[in-house]
């Protein structure tokens, strides 16, 4: 592959499929820094089209929290923000197992359901229910455009079957495996091999780029196009970036000329 | 404190069973105290190749819903001490047992012996998490095929979210002919997909199928064969000791073109 050549096979979409217009975003597990502590916030119900069984809430969790585990100082404080989720003591105390095991401290539990608060308080928790109002507003991202989060910076393989989703940029020390995908509403960075699924911009930002070290992936998806790798691996690889030319497809470049190639297509404009 | 090990790779077909059983002899001529537990509850294999088929009375659901005690239960090897099985139930399906109850017998089997080898399931489903629930370490064992890898890769993700983190890996059925030829994955191939440290290397090997059919796992034999001496070999990196990786690459081929490898090393 030439420095800022297409992919031979790319496949430029022009109608745009259902599937890649508006990505849900917010329905995986997150931690966030706030003043000082750890936010974990899960899901809440009445957002997430898709039902999320407890198992792949719980393993979300654990993917994030091997993922980043050195950024934290041990015995960290965290507030659960089960937002309208139903926890019972089971699902609680796995929850602070595994906080634990990344040594992690559970503080005070929030939640809007009434249930989770009795099974929390039960367990000997701290806890705060909340009106159910708040929840209502969040809910609905279509008119509250959420700003883009915090980048996500995680260290680990993503492997088959695992998708990260998050709702700004990603950042991944490691390889993105065929079978798993990375879905972001911002960039997506990849210090690593990139052989799964990349889909940056996933809410229609076609300004996002993907970064790989080395850029063999299943698909490539920016915005609403879609572009898959061409048949044949290059003989060498370098460091790539995946981004939207003016003419609207998806173009990969060499890191080193990347820099040059905006200007260009800058000028070409005027 | 027993070392808990469960044998494992998400799709089927690929050789756990019969890894299983080898290395469970290969430990136990080791002299280790070896269990093994067959959790494929439904289809149980393993008593197959071990050749106890007709030694089992008790099996595992039975102990785990109290109809009789593990020790009834375990059937123990007379051709070498120190093995000894935990049958599956043939008619009970998975569903019945939940990883709760897998894991209290399991820890109570390891009371009773250095090693516990559990093999798993394919799939990952209900009987691969009761598989996997008592487990501290696990071997994977995929063979040089995209989809074994693939399935072995989502495994390793599991395993992780599981909290079992020691992880080892073993590439079975390898023909290196065809992985010179590049027909084949080679095991390179297969660890930068997985990223798993390597702690062996099965050729392919048509021994197994005789051995299999008979009862009689491999490495019970006196003469071991290149299959026999790689599981062997598993085993004692397993105990922590280093052994050298067998070079497959030599080894089918015949005498002259040795000689011609030779020549041709001293010329250039």
């Amino acid at each position: 592959m030439t420095s800022d050549s297409v992919l031979p096979n790319v496949v430029p979409t022009p109608t745009v499929s259902p599937s890649l217009r508006e990505e849900n975003i917010k329905f995986q597990v997150r931690l966030k820094t706030e003043d000082g502590g750890l936010q974990l916030i899960l899901p809440a119900e009445a957002e997430s089209s898709i039902d999320h069984t407890w198992t792949e809430l719980w393993e979300q969790l654990k993917h994030r929290l091997n993922g980043g585990d050195r950024f934290w100082q041990p015995q960290t404080k965290v507030r659960l923000m089960a937002q309208d989720r139903l926890l019972d003591g089971r699902q609680l105390k796995a929850i602070a197992d595994a906080l634990k095991e990344a040594e992690l401290q559970i503080e005070r539990i929030y939640t809007t359901r009434r249930q989770t608060a009795v099974a929390a308080a039960t367990a000997g928790y701290s806890v705060e229910q909340q009106l159910r109002f708040s929840s209502v507003v969040s809910g609905k991202p279509s008119q509250l455009k959420e700003p883009v989060a915090e980048p996500l910076y995680l260290e680990l393989t993503v492997r088959s079957g695992v998708e990260i989703r998050h709702p700004g940029t990603v950042a991944i020390v490691g390889d993105v495996n065929p079978g798993g995908s990375i879905i972001a509403v911002g960039d997506i960075l990849v210090w690593g091999r990139l052989r799964g699924i990349a889909h940056a911009g996933c809410q229609g930002n076609s300004q996002c780029r993907i970064m790989a070290l080395q850029m063999e992936p299943t698909q490539l998806r920016i915005a609403s196009s879609v572009a898959r790798a061409p048949d044949k691996p290059p003989k060498q690889f370098y460091p790539e970036v995946a981004y939207i030319s003016p003419e609207g497809i998806l173009r990969i470049a060499r890191a080193a000329d990347f820099v040059r190639t905006p200007i260009e297509t800058m000028e070409d404009k005027r | 404190m027993s070392r808990i090990i469960v044998v494992t790779s998400g799709k089927g077909g690929v050789g756990k069973t019969t890894v299983t059983a080898n290395l469970g002899m290969t430990i136990a001529r080791l002299g280790h105290q070896v269990a093994l537990v067959d959790a494929d509850f439904g289809l149980r294999n393993l008593d197959l190749l071990l050749g106890l088929e007709n030694r089992v009375v008790y099996t595992a659901a039975e102990v785990i819903i109290g109809e009789c005690r593990l020790e009834q239960a375990l059937v123990k090897d007379k051709r070498q001490p120190g093995l000894m099985l935990l049958p599956a139930t043939q008619n009970r399906r998975a569903e019945a047992i939940n990883p709760q109850q897998m894991k209290q017998l399991i820890g109570e089997l390891s009371k009773m012996c250095d090693y516990v080898l559990i093999d798993s399931p394919a799939g990952i489903e209900m009987g691969f998490k009761n598989a996997i629930a008592g487990a501290t370490e696990a071997l994977i064992v995929t063979t040089p095929e995209i989809a074994a890898v693939r399935d072995a890769d989502r495994v390793v993700g599991l395993l992780e979210a599981q909290s079992v983190k020691r992880i080892h890996l073993i590439v079975n059925r390898l023909r290196p002919k065809m992985v010179r030829e590049n027909d084949m994955m080679s095991v390179e191939d297969v660890q930068e997909i997985l990223a798993v440290p390597l702690i062996g290397v099965i050729p392919e090997d048509e021994n197994v199928i005789v051995s299999t059919n008979r009862g009689e796992p491999l490495a019970l034999a006196d003469n071991l064969s290149l299959a026999g001496v790689a599981f062997q070999n598993v085993g004692r990196r397993l105990q922590g000791e280093s052994v050298e990786f067998l070079d497959l690459d030599n080894n089918n081929e015949n005498f002259f073109s040795r000689i011609g490898k030779v020549l041709r090393t001293k010329i250039f």
